[in-house]
């Protein structure tokens, strides 16, 4: 999985292509738009990540002219402006996901770690992660052979985790997924979610399956 | 008392005095002097009738012309002083948000065609400070949030890469949630600057606004249940409101959370939505601490905390109820709070039914 990451604050860049790394991705770094857009034309990369203010040619012009040239690979858009209405010009433009800065690094891999899944999501109707399944037809969860009873935000909470079983999942993309949320309400609502959930589908079973990943986020997986 | 009643007093008075001093010049030049020449000529065959007559004129037509005169004069007053009345309702629709516009001139270059040109060039410099302020909250937040991405990024690989002692973990941990306060901090600070320069374009469609209530309702449950608070939606009639959902349910949660981070331990939170006289009304209510009548006025005010009556235990950016008083007539509603302290505080917002 390659990704180029398009940005000219050096220090942003940098921890943001050893984050990248340090998750099995191969990263290239450029700084203007220009270089940008010439970089994406001589290498297929797998995502690309994509800040709006740039010296010169900004994010959003660099995105257009990627999808005038037919240039299908997902971006993911950073802005330090963190607007609600750019988020919506950004997908308008053609990006895949929008992040406003300032970011948690565990938020940035996990949505690039996305997009890069999109195209082979798990489709079924039945969510599996060691003994707990989740029916996505009947809400029905069972682990071990015992029905577990959630409500309607926990079970959109797992339906989402368990699709992205194995992948950290960021706060905001918690929020933005299961709540639908576009702002960060400055409570602690995922994290008391997230310790219901765990009481009711680790609590009493061995392996334990929801795991905090430091920073700020959560996964979903089978083993530690 | 007014101007006008001012002057047209004075008006009648000058009128009166005018009218006595020619009753009292007709009376000598005419009665007095008459007299005189009957005591020379000695002559009794004129009636001496005048000085009835004068009385008689003067009462009768000065008394008319005086009442003429005061009515002209406060007609006058009341045309002369009409600049000033508009002058007047113009600078009171002035408040700081529409300090761009201007007050129409008469243009005739009269003296208070000239006072409305000195409060226009008063208005333009203070728009220019306000628009000032603005832009510099505005490139204040987003100078700000550079320099947290990085320190954010950085203080996160630090903790990823496993290089750090046990009491170096600690610091770089606390050191991340004080970076995580001082964003949200920044985030509000850039919401709040873009609405007061009417950047923040909301997303207007028709909300059930019940709907957003049951499910901030389910929140709110979760959010008290470690705090052994109690929720209770009392109310919750069908409305709906011409808004953006997004905003709408920020405000919820917003108020949901402050009703439960200022309550006590055990508490009750009371929620309900009513739908009257084309208003829908939300309340929400906490059974918390509350909040002494001298701090209720100003509890509204960007960073303005009743840290006298909570001290520091309570996390917050500081901003919330000014994101909530935003978010509020920005959609054409009231919010208000009430607060009995030790008792209970009420946050009432009513919005306009769609």
């Amino acid at each position: 999985m390659r990704v180029l990451v398009v940005e000219d604050e050096k220090k942003t860049a940098s921890f943001v292509r050893k984050a990248l790394q340090a998750e099995g991705f191969a990263v290239d770094e450029c700084h203007d738009g220009e270089a940008a857009l010439a970089a994406a034309a001589a290498t297929p990369f797998d995502v690309l990540v994509l800040d709006i203010m740039l010296p010169g040619r900004d994010g959003l012009s660099v995105l257009r002219q990627l999808r005038e040239r037919k240039n299908t690979t997902p971006v993911l858009l950073l802005s330090a402006r963190g607007e609600v209405n750019e988020r919506v010009e950004g997908l308008n433009a053609g990006a895949d996901d929008y992040l406003p800065k300032p970011f948690e690094l565990v938020e940035l891999v996990a949505r690039v770690r996305a997009l890069t899944r999109r195209s082979t999501e798990n489709k079924s109707t039945t969510l599996r992660v060691a003994d707990l399944t989740l029916d996505t037809l009947t809400h029905k969860a069972q682990r071990g052979g015992m029905t577990i009873e959630l409500t309607t935000r926990e079970y959109r909470l797992l339906e989402f985790l368990m699709r992205s079983a194995g992948r950290p999942c960021g706060r905001m993309m918690i929020l933005e997924k299961v709540w639908d949320y576009d702002f960060d309400p400055g409570t602690n609502l995922v994290d008391v979610y997230i310790r219901r959930l765990r009481e009711k589908i680790d609590e009493g079973f061995e392996p334990k399956l929801l795991y905090t990943v430091r920073g700020s986020g959560y996964v979903l997986k089978e083993a530690a | 008392m007014t101007i006008r009643a001012r002057l047209t007093i004075w008006y009648a008075v000058i009128f009166s005095i005018s009218l006595l001093i020619i009753g009292v010049s007709m009376y000598s030049e005419l009665v007095v002097e008459q007299r005189d020449k009957m005591a020379r000529h000695e002559s009794r065959a004129v009636d001496n009738d005048a000085g009835k007559d004068i009385t008689q004129i003067i009462l009768l037509y000065g008394g008319t012309a005086v009442a003429i005169g005061v009515l002209g004069g406060w007609w006058l007053t009341r045309r002369a002083l009409a600049p000033v009345m508009s002058l007047t309702e113009a600078v009171e629709k002035i408040h700081e948000n529409n300090l761009g516009e201007k007050i129409s001139r008469t243009g005739n270059g009269d003296e208070l065609d000239r006072l409305t040109e000195v409060f226009n060039s008063m208005l333009a410099r203070l728009d220019d400070s306000f628009h000032r302020i603005r832009e510099f909250t505005l490139h204040a937040s987003h100078e700000l949030k550079t320099p947290l991405t990085v320190l954010r990024g950085e203080t996160e690989t630090a903790l990823r890469e496993n290089s750090l002692s046990p009491a170096e973990h600690d610091r770089a941990a606390s050191q991340l949630d004080e970076l995580h306060r001082l964003t949200r901090i920044v985030d509000g600070l850039t919401l709040l600057a873009k609405a007061d320069a009417g950047q923040v374009a909301l997303n207007l469609e028709t909300v059930r606004l019940d709907e957003l209530v049951r499910d901030n309702f389910a929140d709110l449950q979760i959010l008290a249940e470690p705090h052994g608070i109690k929720v209770v939606l009392d109310l919750c009639e069908e409305v709906s409101v011409r808004g953006d959902r997004h905003r709408l349910r920020q405000l919820l949660l917003n108020l949901a959370d402050n009703a439960v981070k200022y309550n006590q331990p055990q508490g009750l939170v009371t929620m309900g939505l009513r739908c009257a006289g084309g208003l829908a009304e939300f309340t929400i209510s906490n059974t918390g601490a509350g909040i002494p009548p001298e701090m209720l006025p100003r509890v509204f005010d960007r960073f303005y905390r009743g840290d006298a009556a909570h001290g520091n235990t309570v996390e917050g950016c500081g901003l919330g109820l000014s994101i909530a008083q935003w978010i509020v007539s920005a959609h054409g509603g009231k919010i208000q709070i009430a607060s009995t302290p030790s008792q209970s505080t009420i946050v009432t917002v009513q919005l306009p039914t769609a």
